[in-house]
């Protein structure tokens, strides 16, 4: 288990228990966080689960892979340092505590 | 008026295109989905197939690239190897490979940059209404429907306005191969099999190759690399770039899936509003816009199903899909699943979440021209509820002989303005 938070830009927030394996992008649409869609249930086919990570947390949760990062090209927000799909960040008792922030569009 | 209601005595046969006609066979999808979700259906024309009919169980399967593959042929119809290497685009393939194709043009299908177009469609939609509406009766798939996909594809191949209803009509021919009324080789009642390596075993098919051909030596004569033909054409991440006849199927699939889609989701909400007439007021007076265009979507489904082909057995509902087994992903009947929508026979502009399956989301196959369809979809609504106080059937309609694109092919209207 891990809790994650996603922040949206108005400074809400939602907090929830993430199982082991399962994808933060599962896990927002699970706990209907605004903002993160899934259109492609975590094929990296869309970038609708677009989120930036909380630069605390941003040297364990690494960098995308070759697909992820051009797929990071196609999202609707900002792309940032911090960028990442949430489809391809899985939960783990590492990432308990992680906060992700749900771009503004 | 009431809303439109399906008429199947709930047990169509679904390998029949006829069984299609009077609209989507709905008695039929509702009852596998509460008695059989995962059924299995002979066929005298071709191997059988699994049909899975709920929204959920969709979804379950779509994401399962790794077994549920599109690389064996994505209709009920089967092909040999030689056909579908002959045919395919990046549609008929599986990750990771479909991704080294799909990324070169994600990002010219992109939301930020597809919504660039929204001027260009707002006054193309204008230029569509001024004629449509300038008379009282008027067929609105021919008037409305079908113009404003066919001039945007214009606009995103780099053709000519004046070859667009040549297209179009080609790619009808494509799309619409089992309807007499769009081509004169119907899929099931051909003797021949002359054109089985074109796209959509058509002959249209070998038409639309020359005109890709010779469009792109203009474009390269005139020094003109723009635009999405010129991007796949780029090598993709692992520096793979596709064949000559890929290519032009992919071509043929941009003609025929770009236009008749969203041609049928714009008819499928005129007819909504025909049926619903509070929806013209819902438009009017309230600020919906960001969810009427899914609403609109996901009511019209006209991609009814896609197919895939098991790569290994998999246990559904107590039964056994086996290795080799064709399945079909009836994302029409996922649509209209109440376990999924509240009310799902009624269209609600305000639907939110609306976590539909019409561009078969939930898998990496998730249709690349969603956003333009969505863009195209509002804003043609905005302009018409601006013009239009009431619309009403003026005649019969006629759906679309197919039972793998959904449709309205003419919808006669009548309509009085504000």
């Amino acid at each position: 288990m891990a809790k994650i938070t996603w922040k949206q830009a108005d400074g809400s927030a939602i907090e929830a228990e993430v199982a082991d394996g399962t994808s933060l992008m599962e896990a927002a649409v699970a706990n209907s966080v605004p903002g993160v869609i899934g259109e492609c249930g975590g094929c990296l086919s869309c970038a609708t689960c677009h989120v930036y990570v909380d630069e605390t947390w941003l040297d364990k949760i690494g960098l995308a892979d070759e697909f992820e990062d051009a797929m990071l090209d196609v999202a609707e927000a900002e792309r940032r340092e911090a960028s990442r799909l949430s489809c391809q960040i899985t939960a783990s008792p590492a990432l308990d505590g992680l906060v992700v922030h749900v771009p503004e569009v | 008026m009431t809303v439109w209601q399906p008429t199947d005595d709930g047990f169509a046969d679904l390998t029949s295109h006829d069984s299609f006609i009077d609209g989507a066979p709905h008695n039929t999808f509702a009852r596998l989905r509460r008695e059989a979700p995962l059924v299995w259906t002979d066929w005298t024309d071709g191997e059988g197939f699994w049909s899975v009919t709920r929204h959920a169980d969709i979804l379950e399967l779509n994401r399962n690239f790794k077994v549920m593959s599109s690389a064996r042929g994505i209709r009920m119809e089967d092909q040999t190897y030689e056909e579908y290497l002959a045919r395919r685009t990046f549609q008929e393939t599986d990750p990771p490979e479909h991704m080294q194709t799909r990324i070169k043009v994600a990002k010219a299908f992109s939301k930020p940059v597809i919504a660039q177009f929204e001027d260009q469609i707002r006054d193309l939609c204008v230029d569509i209404l001024d004629q449509a509406l300038s008379d009282e009766e008027f067929d609105a798939t021919k008037a409305i429907a079908r113009q404003l996909p066919m001039r945007m594809l214009g606009r995103i191949l780099g053709t000519p306005d004046e070859d667009l209803e040549w297209l179009v009509e080609k790619g009808d021919a494509l799309i619409a191969n089992t309807d007499p009324d769009f081509t004169e080789h119907v899929l099931d009642k051909m003797d021949t099999d002359e054109f089985r390596l074109l796209p959509f075993n058509s002959p249209a098919g070998a038409e639309l190759y020359v005109y890709a051909r010779d469009l792109m030596a203009r474009k390269q004569a005139a020094g003109d690399t723009s635009g999405v033909l010129n991007l796949i054409l780029q090598p993709g991440p692992d520096g793979s770039v596709i064949s000559e006849t890929e290519f032009r199927n992919f071509f043929c699939l941009l003609v025929a899936a770009g236009n008749d889609t969203t041609r049928y989701s714009i008819a499928a909400g005129i007819q909504a509003m025909c049926h619903q007439p509070e929806l013209l007021d819902t438009l009017r007076s309230d600020d919906i816009w960001q969810t009427a265009a899914d609403e609109i979507i996901r009511w019209a489904s006209p991609a009814m199903y896609f197919r895939r082909t098991a790569l290994d057995d998999l246990e559904m509902h107590g039964q056994t899909i086996r290795k080799g087994d064709k399945v079909l992903l009836w994302f029409v009947s996922g649509n209209r699943d109440d376990e999924a929508f509240d009310d799902p026979f009624r269209v609600n502009l305000a639907r939110h979440p609306n976590r539909h399956l019409a561009f078969g989301q939930g898998g990496p196959h998730v249709c690349l021209g969603m956003w333009l369809a969505r863009l195209e979809v509002r804003v043609l609504f905005e302009e018409l509820v601006r013009r239009v106080k009431s619309i009403e059937p003026a005649g019969p309609h006629k759906f679309l002989r197919s039972n793998f694109v959904g449709g309205l092919k003419s919808l006669p209207v009548r309509v009085s303005l504000n």
